[in-house]
């Protein structure tokens, strides 16, 4: 099975609030000296795309947009974990591309590399949690689409998948070639790469394809075409409601509460 | 001179944090309170490649320089002494002798085992009237039809309760002091070896320190280590080595406590203010912080020097000098900064404090380091 895994590098979400900052002038997040990372959910899929080769052999290819000059981490952690080869879409400007023009280039760039069986990608970024690269891919590419994916299994020949849904979740049959955006679930917890398989991971091929070459291939070429002119930090409010009555009412009025907020 | 670690060195250092983050920490207090040999997180470790670090791949290691080495062992001290002690053992002491002076066969025979965690291994060098007299020792190496008969009694001995392995110092020449020292490799289903008292200690817990007894144990001819009579020879390079894994563990202990110093200097209110805006906080945490940082240097200096397979006898015993005596002074000025809290096992710091005394102890104490330093410095190298 061929699997294409989209990896996505963002600044590490698990810093803390602290050493998130907004660039004044250019409005996009500060990158600099921040631990970049495979965004959270990439890294699902990326796990569930090996677990796939690990069952039914095949090849896993690790596809990245971004600056190839700070991509060097997230592409050998990925080698390492058992991924067969990585391509890099070597695009400085990625960090400030929204999702529809992202889904273009990987669309050309998965084009690029051939056929393919699955695509793979998380179902939202760490960052901007548009959610929109896996269904837009896969209209690019003419392929199946399903989102919220937790587990993929082979039966007869077809792809079972099961797709996270409010009360439950569906159980979907899938052709390839197909674009699955993966959620996370117990099932697709990362593994950690062993330290031989870090080492290792120097002699498998890495290709490097600048971003000029790809936009060509996707019809982009020009300036971009949806430029974000203003991003703020959130106001966090902290209030402190103090509930009267006797406990049995304060229990009451908490749940009552609560479920006003939502939270119940 | 670049300090800056290779993409490899940093994906090594982010993995075992993570390892050490969600296995390892979890039960490192527990592990401590009620010790045990933790016989699961020790295997999951060797299917990481952790008990095998510089063992070549054909011996089924992970084939990583000595640099690497004390970037993981830093990692997994950061979050419990006690199973990194299991871990430097393992890579420092046994492997790390087995790859430096091991025939082809004995290396094909235990490198394989090791490096998979299927046996663990000891290293016996201390014995009741030889401690930082190492080539004092007593134990007696006589040979005796087609093979070595070995008696005496090793203390202190790491690992000792579970290793299938023993590297064992005994005097095989009647001739005094370092010269007349072998070193053998003594399997622990050989006859006549066996684990005598049991260490209760202070700190690093969930590893045995045992004694092992030796009464006419049989060792076959072709487990002699190295060349009959260079045993001192086996044994110093071995703790230069082993000494650069202690300074990353002493470093590791050190880091643990200035992290959990910084974050309580920033809830821990007191006086209508929190702790950090105390102008004797700040600076305790900032020569935290810059001896840290030098233990740390010091210690790359010594992997890399040895390395490129250089010298390094001084510069291994400085790094632990400076790192194991930092992790001493940083444990006890975090415990007084904690105050009663401090003082309880709510917080890990008392652990640390325990934990970092074994440092300036063993693998050569903080006089020792200083003898070997002096005699570098005075010219009797």
């Amino acid at each position: 099975m061929e699997i294409i895994v989209c990896l996505k590098q963002v600044v590490d979400p698990e810093l803390p609030a602290r050493d998130f900052a907004i660039d004044p002038v250019t409005r996009w997040q500060v990158r600099e000296g921040r631990p970049l990372v495979i965004s959270t959910y990439d890294e699902n899929a990326l796990e569930v795309g090996l677990q796939l080769k690990d069952r039914l052999g095949g090849k896993v290819t690790a596809l990245t947009l971004g600056p190839a000059a700070t991509s060097g981490d997230a592409i050998r952690l990925a080698l390492a974990m058992g991924a067969d080869q990585a391509v890099v879409v070597d695009d400085p400007q990625a960090p400030v591309r929204l999702g529809a023009a992202k889904a273009r280039l990987l669309a050309a760039a998965v084009r690029r590399l051939g056929r393919f069986d699955l695509v793979l990608c998380g179902c939202e970024s760490a960052d901007w949690v548009e959610r929109v690269v896996g269904p837009l891919l896969a209209e690019a590419l003419q392929a199946a689409c399903v989102t919220f994916v937790s587990r993929i299994e082979q039966v007869n020949g077809t792809l079972l998948v099961r797709r996270l849904a409010d009360e439950g979740f569906h159980l979907v049959e899938v052709r390839p070639p197909a674009v699955l955006a993966v959620t996370s679930d117990e099932s697709n917890r990362p593994r950690l790469p062993k330290v031989k398989d870090i080492m290792t991971a120097r002699r498998k091929p890495v290709h490097t394809w600048p971003v000029e070459e790809v936009a060509s291939q996707a019809g982009m070429e020009g300036p971009l075409e949806v430029e974000v002119r203003e991003v703020t930090l959130p106001e966090r409010t902290a209030r402190c409601e103090f509930l009267s009555g006797d406990p049995g009412e304060q229990a009451a009025a908490l749940a009552q509460r609560l479920r006003e907020l939502k939270l119940l | 001179m670049d300090f800056a670690l290779s993409e490899e060195h940093r994906l090594i250092q982010t993995t075992v944090r993570e390892f050490a983050a969600k296995e390892i920490i979890p039960i490192a207090a527990d592990l401590d309170h009620h010790p045990r040999f933790p016989a699961e997180l020790i295997a999951r470790a060797a299917s990481l490649g952790l008990l095998g670090l510089t063992v070549p791949e054909e011996y089924g290691g992970a084939g990583l320089d000595g640099l690497a080495n004390v970037i993981v062992q830093e990692e997994l001290a950061r979050a419990s002494a006690g199973v990194q002690a299991i871990v430097t053992v393992q890579n420092s002491l046994v492997c790390d002798p087995i790859l430096r002076f091991g025939t082809p066969e004995q290396r094909r025979r235990y490198l394989p085992r090791l490096a998979s965690g299927e046996w663990l291994g000891c290293y016996c060098l201390t014995e009741p009237e030889a401690g930082s007299d190492a080539m004092a020792l007593q134990t007696r190496a006589e040979w005796w039809d087609g093979r070595w008969l070995l008696n005496g009694r090793k203390l202190f001995v790491t690992n000792g309760l579970e290793a299938q392995l023993a590297i064992v110092y005994a005097r095989s020449e009647p001739v005094p002091g370092a010269r007349g020292i072998s070193a053998f490799l003594v399997e622990k289903s050989f006859p006549g070896i066996s684990v005598g008292r049991v260490e209760q200690k202070l700190g690093i817990k969930c590893s045995s320190t045992v004694e092992i007894v030796l009464e006419d144990c049989r060792v076959p001819a072709e487990n002699l280590l190295g060349e009959r009579g260079e045993g001192a020879r086996v044994a110093l390079s071995t703790l230069d080595g082993g000494r650069i894994g202690i300074a990353a563990q002493a470093v590791g202990i050190a880091r643990a406590c200035l992290e959990e110093c910084v974050a309580y200097a920033r809830t821990r209110e007191q006086f209508g203010q929190p702790l950090k805006a105390f102008q004797a906080v700040q600076w305790a945490l900032a020569d935290m912080a810059t001896r840290i940082d030098a233990a740390r240097l010091l210690t790359y200096r010594a992997a890399w020097l040895r390395d490129r397979g250089e010298r390094c006898t001084a510069e291994a015993a400085m790094a632990k000098l400076v790192a194991s005596e930092t992790a001493m002074w940083a444990a006890h000025r975090g415990v007084q900064l904690f105050g009663g809290y401090g003082y309880t096992q709510d917080y890990p710091v008392e652990r640390y404090f325990r934990d970092a005394k074994i440092t300036e102890i063993y693998e050569g104490t903080s006089e020792i380091q200083r003898l070997v330093i002096s005699r570098h410095v005075l010219g009797r190298r």
